[in-house]
Formats: C-alpha cells, structure tokens, sequence
C-alpha cells in the first residue's frame, strides 16, 4: 500500500507556479510532541472568521493574503489556496476540497518527526538492521536435469501409481498423545520453501557432517544428535509414494534428546514444539554449508553438485502456490534454512507522550503471537467495516466477531503504558509517560500466526483455554502492518516516502507484492485444554485436506474456514530471487 | 430559586451545550479530514476483499452448524487412500533406544522409561546395582 500522489487541480498548480512555495506558511507551523500538525497561535493572535467574527471548529487560512475564514464564507474568497489552521491540511476554495502536495506534505512530515529524535534532527534515522540490507535481484536462471536425474526421474514415474493424490500427502500415527507434533511436522512438511529445501537435497542426511563426529560416552557408538537429519529422513518417508501412515519414532526420539526439559509422555502444546522445532533445525543446520562453490551446475554436462555458497539466488518469478512448483536452489540463506522461511523482524518504538523523543529497538521473531479479543474492544479503522450490511443479504457482521486481522490491529496498535511503567526518556532526562507501538519491519517468506488460546496463570495456578472463534482470512495482505505503513500513519499519512526505519525515500517504494499472502496450513487444537487433541488442515493444489493423526481425508473449504484455528501459516504469494552477499 | 437565577442557569446550560458541539464537531472534523486523505490517497485498505472473507466465513459457519451437514458430524470410515486406521496404531517397530520391538501407538510411554525422561520415570536401582555401586567407592 504505497501512496499515490493525486493530480493537483489548476488552482493548486497556479498558486505554487507564482508563490514562494510555503516557506512563510511552514514557519508557523506548530507541532505536538506525538506528532499533530497545526498553525501556531498566541496570546495575541486568534483565528476567527473575517466575514463572521465566529470561531468555529473549521477555519481557514488564505495563503495569498493572510485573512482567515469560517468555511461558511471561505468559498466566497477571492484568492484559491488557503490552510485548515488546526490540522494543517490545504483547501482549495474554488474546488471546495481538500488538496494534496507533496512538497508541503514533506516539510510538515520533517518538523513532525523532528521531535522524535535527540538534538532534533530532521529523521528518524535508526541503524538499520543487518539482514535488511537490500540485495540486489538477479536474472532466474532455468535449471533442467542432466542425464543421471533424467534416469531417476524415469523411474520414478513407472512405479508412481498414485499420481492422483498430491505428493507428500501421507498420515503420521499418534506415538501415544504426539498429536501435538504430528500436526505441527504436516504444516512443515508442507511448507513450500522447506519442503523444496529438504526434497532438493540440500540437507543430505548420509553426508551430514555433523553426525560423524560420534560420540564415545557410555560405550555406545552413538552418533552426534541432527535435527536437520531426521527432518531429511522424515521429508524422504512422507514423499516417497508410500501411502500408510508413517511413524516418527526415529524424530520423536531425537527431539527429545534435543529438548530434554519437553520430553515427558503427555500432551504437549504444538506451538511450543513449533519454536523447539525450529531451534533444534537451527542449531544444527548452520554448521553444514561450509563447501566452496566451485560447481556450477548450470552448465550442461555438469556436476549435478548444488553450490552451496550461494545464498538464495531469487528472481522475480510469479509462482502460484497451489502449483506444484519448481524445484529452487535454496541454500542456507542467512543462518539457517529455518531461519531463512520463518524469521522476520520486529520493530517496537516507545515515544515519549511529553516531548515526543521514540527509542526504537528491532527483534527478530519466528512467528507472531496473538492475543484473542472480540473486535469491539479494538478501537481501529478496521472496526468501520462491521457497520457495512452486504448488499442484498440482511447479514450484518456481528461487531463482537474476532477476526486475525483485528488482532493485527491490536498488535499494531500505540498503545499507552501504565504510569507505573514509565520509560526514561533521554531528551526530557526524567521517567515519561509514553507510547509504545509495535509494527512488522521485515516480512518472513512465511508468516506463522500463533493465537494465544490456551492462558496460564502462575499467580492463580490456574490455566484455561478459549474457544472463541476467529475468522481468518486465505488471502491475507499484511502491508497494513509494516514499520513504513505504521510510521506513515504515525505522521499523518502525509505524502513522504518512509521506508520501514524512519528514513525518506521515493514514495513508490515497491514493497507490496512481499506482502501479499497465501494460506497453506492451519492447525487446530478441539476440546479441553488437558484432553484436547490437534489436527492440522492443509490446502494442496487448491484443495483442503485434513491431517488427524494416521486419518488424511479431503474436506471442504467451509470447514477450514469454520474451524478453531490455533497456528495459521501463510506464504508470500510472490517469492523473489536476490543474489548473494554482495559487499 | 429566583427567576434570575434560572436564567443563569439555562444560560450556562447553552453555553455548555455550545461548546460541546464545538469540541464535538472538532473531533468529527478531524476524523473527516484523515479519512479524506486516506481515501484520496489510495492508502484505504481493501475493504471489498475484507468483507468477502468474512462473509465467506460467516456462511461456512452456518453450512457446518447446520445439523443436516453430514460432512461436518461423520466419523472416519475411510481415509482418501481408502484405507482404515484402529485407534491405536498397530505398527510395530524396534525401539532406537533399547532394541524392544513396540507397538507405535504405545512408544511414547516406553521411551519416555526407557529414556529416563519425564516425572514418573525413575532409573530402577536393584540390588545388585547397589551392591556393586558401593563396592566401587
């Protein structure tokens, strides 16, 4: 959602062409600490209306002749332009409107934001965060296979009866209560870059290097624990065409060497396996990609090697997700290939409400964390949406209806701290009160959403589960909540470019097709917080399975959309090649 | 109370009442003035897209409370491979961590004794351990 600068009307293009831009009208310009614009008045001077005398709510300012306006007489004006005194806004007298301009828009944004950093600098320059740095994009380069794959992929379709079923479709038998992680390894197995990860070989279990190493305690020849490994093992099972149900026992058994503190026979929460999960892929996986990259495999005839040290080469392809899609040369991107699908970064400012000086911090985080609340205790933009009747229907939204994008809101949302939580504000030098408003500053290629369903509370030794429903969307456009989309309305939504660290560029800065989401996988959590069981829906080539335990069955699209939704995956819709570490 | 204590009265009262409407029109202006700008500047969101998402909800969960709906009550009969599965899995295997052959469906509790692991696993001691535990000091 980048701004479009509209056409300005003839009296707005004559008055700029013939005026000193707004030099005079910017001096007077005064500005809250948390960021409202207005025209400066003093003990001496009050704008009230020249024809009227009245003071009313609305009051314009002519900026060819200084007189002021009630907006009962301001059209009678001779001259176009003038400015709305309290919110800094131009109005056209002729058009009768509000009118836009990016040169008065961009000078206001500079003394709004001006108090948001020490010394007033006029930006909100903050260090921008390492893996941020822009890569550039490079030409897709077409792969096809040599004549060693040509022969295996042969094979592969004589003895493939079952084309019908997607690929990778195949139940997990429940080890005794794993439901927890069976229906959290189904959304992994499904998720596209992963999946293409593991299937494309690029975590080789049998030339793992971390395993070899073994280790000598206990007289048993024991091999070094590999997450990755039995992830690699666990992708080969389920994708190899055999369709009954395959036990994990082999990864159940790894985990839990790996997470000893969550090794006990008993339900378990599949978001906290989830995060397990990820950190023991990524522990492991880091420490691997160390080989030279010296094969091209591109050329033909060559080695069918992938080079590893590229880090994901991306180009700009339109991949719909519901097809079986190509297979991608992702190595191990930033750190990790866990890391590389499912880390984003967080940006959380604290503005103080005195002088309007913002600390800011940036998190990475692998999933978003939701609280569940009705919508009407949202106070948004979003909630005018419920007012709406669909045309037609006597449906009316109900306006207690919980829906993840009110959540986002929530998330998203400035939000006042205690006064028992002040912060030190480094301008001011006491305790403030403040602001803090937490926003997306680097979208992950898949966006896992965790709702907070299930609350412990230590204090009371008590924990509960809530079962009230939350809509969720299958098209999901996060651009609403990223750090350029938050600050921009943090200031008005004035016509200034702002990248998602505070800094100005070209206001068309493209950023809207990474936003722009799809849903795979939701998993569900039904019954009783300790007597419950999970089941994970996965929508392959545009059509819904569910995944209970050993039990695959096709359902339909209001199902998943009726069901109690726990952790919801989505993938970017359009996924980008950059080159490598560029230095 | 004098006549001309409620003239005062009923004055106060409209001066009130005034600047209420003021403040109240302040806001509404303000509220005016930032959606304009939002919708002028193409910044709304897409609230048509929204909207079809949550009706097309709002039927899914009438289709699937609808007691007629077979799909959303059936118990599994067969998987889409046609096959069937008993509720606790029958798959038989070697347990990694001590060689016993187990039943799947029943893993989990055997690792967690055999692994040790977990609040009712305890590591046994027997006699003989003991016994040679202490001849070892």
């Amino acid at each position: 959602m980048s701004s479009i600068i509209p056409t300005p009307c003839l009296h707005l293009t004559h008055f700029k062409s013939h005026t000193t831009s707004f030099t005079n009208l910017l001096n007077r310009i005064q500005v809250t600490p948390l960021g409202r614009a207005s025209l400066q008045t003093t003990k001496t001077i009050h704008f009230h209306c020249g024809a009227c005398g009245h003071a009313p709510h609305r009051l314009y300012l002519c900026l060819t002749c200084d007189s002021t306006f009630c907006d009962v007489h301001a059209p009678d004006h001779d001259h176009d332009i003038m400015v709305d005194v309290d919110r800094a806004e131009l109005f056209c007298c002729s058009c009768g409107d509000h009118v836009y301009d990016q040169d008065f828009d961009s000078a206001v944004v500079v003394l709004q934001t001006a108090a948001a950093t020490l010394g007033g600098r006029d930006s909100l320059c903050s260090p921008v965060p390492e893996s941020v740095r822009k890569r550039r994009r490079v030409e897709y380069r077409p792969w096809s296979p040599d004549s060693q794959a040509r022969v295996l992929l042969g094979l592969q379709l004589e003895t493939n009866n079952n084309n019908k079923f997607p690929l990778g479709l195949r139940g997990l038998n429940n080890l005794g209560n794993t439901c927890f992680m069976n229906s959290v390894l189904q959304a992994l197995l499904h998720t596209p870059p992963l999946r293409n990860y593991f299937l494309s070989d690029r975590h080789n279990r049998f030339v793992c290097q971390q395993k070899k190493k073994s280790n000598g305690v206990n007289n048993c020849d024991r091999k070094r624990l590999c997450l990755a490994c039995d992830t690699d093992a666990l992708f080969s099972a389920v994708f190899s065409g055999d369709r009954k149900p395959y036990s994990p026992a082999k990864f159940l058994y790894s985990w839990w060497q790996h997470a000893g503190n969550l090794a006990s026979y008993e339900q378990q929460d599949a978001h906290e396996f989830f995060i397990s999960m990820l950190d023991g892929i990524h522990e492991k996986v880091e420490k691997d990609e160390r080989k030279p990259h010296s094969q091209d495999y591109l050329e033909p005839g060559g080695s069918s090697r992938f080079p590893l040290d590229y880090q994901l080469d991306e180009y700009r392809e339109r991949v719909m997700w519901h097809k079986n899609p190509l297979v991608f040369r992702i190595s191990s991107g930033d750190c990790c290939i866990a890391h590389r699908v499912f880390s984003g970064i967080l940006r959380s400012d604290v503005m103080c409400t005195a002088c309007g000086f913002t600390s800011t911090t940036y998190d990475p985080c692998v999933d978003i964390s939701l609280d569940l609340v009705p919508n009407h205790d949202i106070p948004t933009k979003a909630s005018s949406k419920n007012l709406h009747s669909c045309n037609g229907n006597a449906e009316t939204i109900n306006p207690g209806l919980s829906t993840l994008l009110g959540c986002l809101d929530r998330f998203t949302r400035p939000e006042r701290l205690g006064s028992d939580q002040k912060f030190f504000c480094q301008q001011c030098q006491v305790r403030q009160e403040s602001l803090k408003q937490m926003s997306i500053r680097k979208l992950p290629l898949v966006s896992c959403f965790h709702i907070k369903r299930f609350e412990h509370s230590p204090i009371r030794k008590m924990s509960r589960k809530i079962d009230r429903y939350m809509q969720f969307p299958f098209s999901l456009d996060m651009s609403p909540y990223l750090s350029s989309s938050i600050l921009r309305s943090r200031f008005g939504n004035r016509i200034f470019g702002f990248d998602g660290d505070g800094n100005g560029n070209d206001p068309d800065c493209s950023n809207e097709s990474t936003s722009e989401f799809e849903l795979f996988a939701v998993v569900t959590h039904s019954g009783k917080l300790d007597a419950g069981h999970y089941s994970t829906y996965l929508r392959l080539s545009n059509q819904w399975y569910k995944c209970d335990d050993a039990w695959v069955t096709k359902v339909s699209e209001n199902i998943v959309r009726a069901a109690q939704g726990y952790m919801m995956f989505y993938v970017q819709k359009m996924l980008y090649y950059k080159a490598s570490g560029t230095s | 109370m004098s006549a001309s204590d409620e003239k005062n009265v009923s004055d106060d009262t409209q001066l009130a009442s005034h600047f209420f409407g003021e403040l109240l029109d302040s806001v509404i202006m303000d509220v005016a003035s930032e959606c304009h700008r939002i919708a002028r500047l193409g910044l709304d969101r897409n609230l048509d897209d929204e909207e079809e998402e949550l009706r097309l909800s709002a039927e899914a969960r009438a289709r699937v409370a609808d007691p007629s709906n077979s799909e959303a009550n059936s118990k599994y009969v067969v998987d889409i491979f046609g096959q069937t599965h008993p509720a606790v899995a029958a798959e038989i295997f070697d347990c990694m961590n001590c060689g016993r052959s187990i039943v799947a469906g029943r893993f989990a509790p055997h690792l967690e004794k055999c692994m040790g692991k977990g609040r009712k696993a305890r590591v046994k001691s027997t006699r003989s351990s003991t016994a040679a535990a202490a001849q070892n000091r």
